[in-house]
């Protein structure tokens, strides 16, 4: 039994035309048993980053709350919001500093970075457990469901959709990859990131 | 007993009957000893800049850095005491690092300033130590606030400035300032008016070796935008530099 | 071997655990409460390695009560739950953690909504219309995916708890004997006869 395993679930996050979407499902179990359908996985950071994390959930919501604080501090401090990339360094240092004792998670960054131009430019992450980064061009996955995912994803994915399309690509390339993982599933939830606003729908899956 | 500052004098962290923290006006008094530094923020960009004094012809003052490079995008000046400033370098560098590990980018101008203004407001309020005997000017490029010049004092208070002098000749350089300075100076232009201010004050000579500067260059949209892109294995291209002996010999021809 | 269920309904929150208070394979006790009210409307079933779990109870009555003496007002039922679920979570990568498993039922005033919280030794928190912990689970889970509704009144919320008690009784090789039945609603705690 893996500790990763224990408690089920599976992120990913996808780049497209001037968005992102990042997704994951609902379950919560213990090992085979499911305890909860409504155990969300992905969390606002900003109105433009959006963070997922899969793995042991007791670690999902403690970092949750982490960095819910350090991101308010950052935002006071510098008083403006933080960009994905300064995000994703400070996601990496936090599960650095417990490198010999690590929170059991894998996250997915999924934002979108401002350029000088003022447009913006879609910007995805994941990490290990210790915090060594992992920045795509396409795709990054997390979670009991991973595997099965890289293989959809795979083959579903192309460069710059547009945002319903996008949003069509990671909801058929989650709910296809969870209904053959036992530890996934029990529905999903989705996020479109775009520059004008934020799309999230919740979605029906197998419910076994 | 203090002949000037009464019973208050001694403890530094003891209000005087005024409502002063007479160390800390000490602490001011170390400043305007010292030589005169300024900073005069221009359109595309920003110069610090300093006289460098010896007490002796016999001291090898290519070895005396005034103007110090905290990270690559910030650098600072100061009047006053020179071993204090140096401690507060090293603290500086070592923030702007910490800040550098947790997300891979160097502070922001005024992050940094505040992180500088907190030790030195700390050192007016602990036991067993004494105020910091500076004044800086803190000047840097960032992301977000552009170019910035900071002046911070000893009791801890900062402040963002157009264009500031420290030290010795303060009042007549900013007087000085104050007429020559307009919002559309080019940086060419400002570090010939901080040469000029300098001038108004200096003792004997100035040269190369007697004057040192730093300046804030503005990256252009494409090289931000190019530096956000180029990964984490790419070092940053510094917005601040200190001129060199040959480039200040230039300046002080014209 | 604790067995505790709790399921939601119309406006109230039911709790229910055994009463068995055993050391291996002896039982030593047969009427044990294992259901600590916290508040005015909040009800915490607590299970799990016999010594930590009065410990780790008391310790969270005591501090859910300086709260309500110190600011004059209970907590919420989800901050009530926030709390605990990060005393746990704390505890688990300490020196010497608690493992006891929280069943935190509540009643909401201000919202006049009912909580329910399944909260397990780790720190894992969540919010479910029905839970269980201990090998009745395994049973229980399933009665209460087909029967519970949170619409339900009272009366129909115990008929389903009894189903799960029942199924129990009759299925689980080291069922307990007796089991204690608590309600928090808008009128506060009270204990039922099943």
């Amino acid at each position: 039994m893996s500790i990763m395993e224990y408690n089920g679930g599976s992120v990913i996050a996808m780049v497209g035309k001037n968005c992102v979407a990042v997704a994951s499902d609902l379950r919560l179990g213990n090992q085979a048993l499911t305890v909860a359908t409504n155990f969300e996985k992905v969390f606002p950071i900003t109105d433009r980053i959006y963070l997922g994390m899969s793995g042991l959930a007791t670690d999902v919501t403690t970092l949750r709350e982490t960095f819910r604080y350090r991101v308010n501090m950052y935002t006071i401090k510098e008083e403006r919001d933080i960009e994905p990339e300064a995000f994703a360094h400070l996601v990496s240092s936090t599960l650095y500093e417990r490198r010999f004792g690590p929170f059991f998670i894998e996250p997915v960054i999924a934002g979108l970075s401002k350029t000088s131009s003022g447009a913006f430019r879609p910007y995805i992450a994941g990490a290990d457990l210790i915090g060594c980064l992992n920045f795509a061009k396409d795709f990054v996955v997390a979670g009991t469901a991973s595997e099965k995912m890289f293989g959809v994803a795979e083959g579903l994915w192309e460069p710059d959709l547009e945002p319903e399309d996008l949003f069509e690509t990671i909801s058929q390339t989650l709910l296809n990859s969870v209904d053959r993982d036992a530890y996934s599933g029990w529905g999903a939830i989705v996020h479109v990131i775009t520059p004008e606003q934020v799309i999230t729908r919740t979605l029906k899956a197998r419910m076994d | 007993m203090a002949t000037d500052g009464g019973a208050y004098s001694y403890s530094l962290t003891v209000f005087s009957p005024s409502g002063k923290l007479v160390q800390i006006e000490h602490a001011l008094a170390a400043v305007s000893q010292g030589t005169t530094s300024l900073g005069i923020k221009a359109s595309n960009g920003i110069v610090i800049a300093t006289e460098k004094k010896s007490s002796s012809i016999l001291i090898d003052d290519s070895m005396i850095d005034k103007v110090s490079v905290i990270c690559p995008n910030i650098g600072i000046v100061y009047s006053g005491m020179g071993p204090d400033f140096r401690v507060l370098v090293a603290k500086a560098r070592k923030s702007a690092q910490a800040y550098w590990k947790m997300y891979g980018e160097y502070p922001p101008t005024k992050v940094l300033t505040q992180e500088i203004a907190t030790v030195m407001q700390q050192a007016t309020q602990s036991g067993g130590v004494r105020p910091y005997g500076v004044s800086l000017l803190v000047a840097g490029w960032d992301d977000n606030r552009g170019p910035s010049l900071y002046q911070v004092d000893p009791s801890g208070s900062y402040w963002a400035w157009k264009a500031s002098a420290i030290g010795k000749n303060m009042i007549n350089a900013k007087t000085f300032l104050e007429k020559r300075y307009n919002d559309d100076i080019s940086l060419e232009d400002a570090i010939h008016t901080a040469l000029l201010t300098l001038k108004e004050g200096f003792e004997g000579q100035m040269t190369e070796k007697t004057i040192e500067i730093g300046v804030v260059t503005v990256p252009s949209p494409a090289e931000i935008d190019a530096e956000k892109t180029a990964g984490p294995n790419v070092r940053p291209k510094p917005t601040f530099r200190k001129l060199s002996e040959e480039e200040v010999r230039d300046y002080l021809a014209l | 071997m604790d067995v505790s269920f709790a399921l939601t309904g119309k406006g109230y929150v039911l709790v229910a655990a055994d009463t068995t208070a055993a050391r291996s394979i002896v039982k030593m006790k047969g009427d044990e409460d294992k259901i600590k009210s916290l508040g005015p409307h909040l009800l915490m079933a607590y299970s799990g390695e016999p010594g930590d779990t009065v410990n780790f109870a008391e310790y969270i009555e005591r501090n859910i009560r300086l709260y309500q003496i110190r600011n004059l007002y209970p907590l919420r039922p989800p901050s009530a739950a926030s709390w605990i679920r990060r005393s746990l979570a704390d505890s688990l990568r300490s020196r010497s953690p608690y493992s006891v498993n929280l069943l935190l039922g509540g009643y909401d005033t201000s919202t006049y909504t009912p909580h329910l919280y399944w909260i397990d030794y780790l720190g894992t928190m969540a919010t479910v219309p029905f839970a269980a912990h201990g090998y009745g689970s395994y049973f229980a889970l399933s009665l209460l995916d087909r029967y519970h509704d949170p619409e339900a009144p009272l009366e129909e919320g115990l008929a389903t708890l009894k189903r799960c008690i029942d199924e129990v009784s009759k299925r689980l090789v080291v069922a307990p004997g007796k089991y204690k039945v608590k309600v928090v609603d808008k009128d506060g705690i009270r204990e039922v006869e099943l």
